[in-house]
């Protein structure tokens, strides 16, 4: 018998749970939006990424909790970028033992993403912290903004 | 070993009606185990740092509270969002057995780890047998 196990918060409330729907399409819509610079169709892909863009650079976050740096591969080719790995949850099968409730995964990820412009492929810094992965991909001089000064005719 | 599995990112569950912070609020996904002389709850908290954690344990109810430690850079433009950031919130019964004083959290790669020892009492000892 489980002598610790998840509280249930109250009762079923429908049409909170139907705002609840509607919220989830909506933020779907949103993603699968043919602005969005990612290849569509992420739904189920691991990890779920966030992407952002600073004059210089692509900042891509994914939250990878319980991956330890090593099981981590980025690799860089061009304007595309690998993320692959595996989580690993295990618990060591002793004896008296037992597992009351399971809902973290395990098992291996690979997923590639192809940002709006080429990266430049020895500049890319990776930081793994908190769980969150967070690569910096600084631009080629070819594809950052420049400002053009000018002059008085 | 699951080695094999493909990973599937799944829709984080967001909890309603908790809001005493501005943000969405998550239930974290959990694992629990029971060992001989303690329970051990594991509970994914990507983002989260040790700093950022509140854990209580009152009448029999043990509350779990995290929050990002870190927002995005302010400079950043989102382009694309898959998941969202908030808060982290969860409820466990616990038996009585838990000896309250001696309960340890420790925070690895976004993973918390509580470990509820079981009370003396409660725990299962050897009882030596002599010859007679």
């Amino acid at each position: 018998m489980a002598q610790i196990s998840p509280s249930r918060h109250g009762g079923v409330d429908p049409w909170r749970d139907f705002d609840r729907l509607r919220r989830e399409m909506n933020a779907l819509l949103g993603n699968f939006g043919s602005a969005s610079p990612l290849a569509s169709g992420h739904r189920g892909v691991y990890p779920a990424v966030n992407l952002y863009e600073t004059d210089d650079a692509y900042v891509l976050t994914a939250e990878l909790p319980g991956v330890a740096g090593d099981d981590i591969r980025v690799l860089v080719e061009g304007n595309t970028v690998t993320v692959e790995g595996a989580r690993q949850v295990a618990y060591a099968d002793e004896e008296g033992v037992s597992l009351h409730r399971r809902e973290r995964q395990s098992g291996r990820f690979r997923r590639a993403f192809e940002l709006p412009a080429a990266i430049a492929a020895d500049a890319v810094e990776a930081v793994h912290r908190n769980g969150v992965l967070e690569l910096r991909l600084t631009k080629t001089p070819e594809a950052q903004p420049r400002q053009i000064s000018v002059k008085a005719g | 070993m699951t080695e094999a599995h493909e990973l599937q990112t799944r829709e984080k569950h967001e909890l309603e009606g908790e809001g005493t912070r501005p943000g969405p609020v998550f239930r974290p996904d959990v694992d629990i185990l029971e060992r001989q002389d303690a329970y051990v709850i594991y509970a994914d908290l990507p983002g989260v740092d040790d700093r950022s954690i509140d854990v209580r344990l009152d009448r029999g109810e043990l509350t779990l509270d995290a929050r990002q430690a870190a927002p995005p850079d302010a400079g950043w433009r989102p382009l694309h969002a898959e998941y969202r950031l908030g808060s982290y919130h969860r409820v466990f019964r616990v038996s009585e057995d838990i000896d309250g004083e001696a309960v340890t959290a420790r925070m690895n790669a976004g993973v918390l780890e509580l470990t509820l020892p079981k009370s003396a009492a409660r725990k299962p000892r050897a009882i030596p047998v002599r010859p007679g």
